[in-house]
């Protein structure tokens, strides 16, 4: 009776099925297969083109190791401070665009170009801005007497960590603000107007109005910025390479560094595998709050 | 018409067509070294494939133009996926154990014994790996004290007696830091270059990084060692070397040796063509001396560049004329004389074009007491261009803390030595 039940549901549904089909295969292609083949090459010892199975050793031997922990740590203080700042500069950015009544446009797509460049030029760049020697920002600073003899921007830990943390801002504010600028521009100006009427000031009609109706997008944008900053590589592996002294390296240069540079691919995949554990929670919160959103519909 | 025997000629005509076809592709060749990028070679390798192909209808060599920090990563990702250049020049020992190499014996020992003896056995030792040969030394680079005569001259110093022994040097270094101008730079970024030199520092002063098997790493354990490496990364804090010391390799090191805010750079011949490269004006200003040392007969580090096959390479024979070609007396001369790569054959030390170079004569002498580089361990590669240089970071940003780091540093690399 069941198996006739399913029968009769795969027959209605089978041109579906179909249709969906390409997808899937290509999905498994590119994601199911190669995470796959990722869990199973972390189960392994790997030395050159010799192989060995050796269960999961080497994710006890990382959770083990210092490094990890500390790239762990490196890479939750990048993404905090990052995130943060993308957040409080791209919303201050949308409200600004928002407010504005010309030039709109133009200020739009140049607050969206660092977007626009590839990482690692972007990276490239700054690292050349950022030259203790002959770099525009410390000729700048020392011609505003802000520091008196060149910074090695990227020469000591501290510094080094907060330059690619201005350098991921610079890239990564132009898409928190075209999100909030979205969000502003669905909020309808009869409430603004309601509050005027009620006498709100600009910072009264901001957190009556604005701010509960950018909220849950807040939320949003927030996960979602976490998921993408994390996982983040290009900006660290070009100007820092994970140096000084490990002091930038967070968990995907730590993968990186042990894969390619020590030729420890089985400690680099279980690396990899437990980053993907870390980027899947936040993906599950973001996942509740999008079911959350359907179900109060807004 | 009969169908079956017109179907049967165009199926002929067909399959003949596709085996010309096939029978006129040329073998491609993929040629990868970290040094194809760099300026002053660019007119070598352009004119040596030409040549090659001129001579060889039937082979296309394809250089791959990778940046020096990006080579052996590429290499590695190459080789575990089997599609490696065919001709590579890589950290030969760390290649080899690592199978990503083929070894050459078939085609050495067939080629006649004339030709063989124009490389020593010592050299040859720095190419092979368990009794294997698993490259052919192509050139190679000793590292020696480079002055600029100008700033020596005009500090007082006299560049015609450069210092012999690190207190000496240490006392020209002081006469040559100022303000905005240091001595030389320590060097400190994340190649392996950082451990190059902190190694002729070890060996200037008597010290060993590690014992004579390679099982045990001696930075901390060797006291004379420990000096060394105080005393060289104590110039960065004493503003005797130029400022960021952790994000300085060859290229920073180059580039401020060119503009004059550097007076000394410890390097091998090739760094006077880089720095000429990036400033006309350099050209003739610098005098070599030996790497000043507090002990008789330190000796100092010659790099080996060998040429290799790697082990995905599908036409190996291919490859092995393109080696032997590039390893012609004609190349290691054009190559010493316009990139100031030095050459390993041993029948060119009295070739008239090496000797009329007094600069290249001097390298040539300063190396006739070198150790050959890469150090033999098939882990090396990783030593030498991440541990050793995140010790080295990290005593460059906690001088206090350089023992304890070197310490840590020993205890580390003894267990990774004996992990193989």
């Amino acid at each position: 009776m069941a198996r006739a039940a399913a029968r009769s549901h795969f027959r209605r549904r089978r041109h579906g099925y179909l249709f969906v089909a390409p997808v899937l295969l290509f999905l498994a292609a590119v994601i199911v297969v190669p995470l796959g083949w990722a869990f199973w090459t972390s189960l392994h010892r790997i030395r050159g083109i010799r192989v060995s199975f050796v269960g999961l050793a080497n994710y006890g031997q990382m959770l083990a190791d210092d490094a990890f922990w500390h790239s762990l740590g490196v890479s939750l203080a990048f993404t905090g401070a990052s995130v943060a700042l993308h957040l409080g500069l791209g919303l201050a950015l949308a409200l600004l665009l928002n407010e504005l009544r010309f030039a709109r446009t133009a200020l739009r797509i140049a607050f969206l170009t660092p977007w626009m460049v590839a990482p690692a030029v972007g990276a490239t760049i700054w690292l050349w801005l950022l030259e203790p020697q002959f770099g525009v920002v410390n000729w700048l600073l020392q011609a505003a007497h802000v520091v008196s003899s060149p910074v090695a921007w990227l020469g000591e830990p501290a510094t080094a960590l907060a330059s690619v943390i201005v350098v991921d801002v610079w890239r990564g504010v132009p898409f928190v603000m075209l999100l909030m600028l979205a969000g502003l521009q669905t909020i309808p100006a009869e409430q603004y107007e309601a509050a005027a009427m009620d006498g709100a000031g600009a910072w009264q009609r901001f957190r009556f109005v604005t701010w509960p109706n950018l909220r849950y997008l807040t939320v949003v944008a927030t996960t979602l910025d976490i998921i993408n900053t994390i996982r983040h590589y290009d900006i660290i592996g070009v100007m820092t390479g994970g140096g000084p002294a490990g002091g930038t390296e967070v968990l995907p240069v730590l993968l990186y560094n042990l894969a390619f540079r020590s030729n420890r691919f089985g400690e680099a995949s279980a690396t990899g595998v437990l980053l993907l554990v870390l980027v899947l929670a936040f993906a599950v919160v973001y996942v509740k709050l999008a079911k959350l959103d359907r179900a109060g519909g807004g | 018409m009969q169908v079956r025997p017109f179907l049967r000629m165009l199926a002929s005509i067909a399959a003949l067509g596709a085996a010309s076809a096939f029978a006129q592709q040329p073998i491609v060749l993929q040629w990868q070294t970290a040094n194809l990028t760099e300026s002053q070679y660019e007119p070598i390798w352009k004119k040596t494939i030409a040549e090659f192909e001129a001579a060889n209808p039937g082979i296309r060599v394809e250089p791959v133009l990778v940046a020096r920090k990006d080579h052996w990563t590429k290499f590695v990702a190459a080789s575990q996926a089997k599609k490696a250049p065919c001709i590579v020049s890589v950290d030969l020992t760390t290649a080899a154990y690592n199978g990503y190499l083929m070894p050459l014996d078939k085609y050495w020992n067939a080629e006649p014994a004339s030709w063989r003896h124009a490389w020593s056995d010592d050299m040859l030792k720095a190419s092979r790996w368990k009794g294997q040969l698993y490259g052919l030394p192509i050139w190679g680079g000793t590292y020696a004290e480079i002055y600029n005569r100008d700033l020596l001259t005009k500090a007082g110093l006299d560049p015609a007696n450069p210092p012999k022994t690190i207190d000496e040097y240490m006392r020209w270094s002081k006469k040559l830091s100022g303000a905005d101008h240091w001595a030389t730079a320590v060097l400190g970024g994340r190649t392996d270059t950082t451990t190059r030199v902190l190694l002729t520092w070890i060996w200037a002063n008597g010290g060993e990084a590690f014992n004579a098997d390679m099982t045990e790493a001696t930075f901390a354990k060797d006291p004379k060692s420990l000096a060394a490496i105080r005393m060289y990364l104590g110039m960065a804090r004493e503003g005797l070397a130029a400022p960021a010391p952790t994000t300085t390799n060859y290229l920073e090191q180059t580039n401020l040796y060119a503009q004059g805010k550097i007076a000394t750079m410890r390097n091998a011949y090739w760094a006077i063509a880089k720095v000429v490269g990036d400033n006309p004006a350099m050209k003739g200003k610098s005098v070599v001396g030996p790497i000043p040392a507090n002990v008789p007969n330190a000796p100092t580090l010659a790099t080996v560049t060998a040429s290799s096959i790697s082990s995905s390479c599908a036409n190996p024979d291919a490859a092995w004329k393109f080696i032997k070609f590039d390893a012609e007396k004609k190349w290691a001369i054009e190559r010493a004389r316009v990139a100031n790569w030095m050459p390993l054959r041993n029948d060119l030390a009295d070739d008239p074009a090496i000797k009329a170079d007094p600069l290249l004569e001097q390298f040539v002498r300063i190396g006739q007491n070198a150790r050959s580089y890469p150090l033999p361990h098939p882990l090396w590669a990783d030593i030498a261009a991440n541990d050793i240089v995140d010790a080295v970071q990290k005593a460059l940003l906690a001088p206090e803390k350089t023992e304890a780091i070197f310490r840590d540093l020993d205890t580390r690399l003894t267990k990774k030595l004996r992990d193989i």
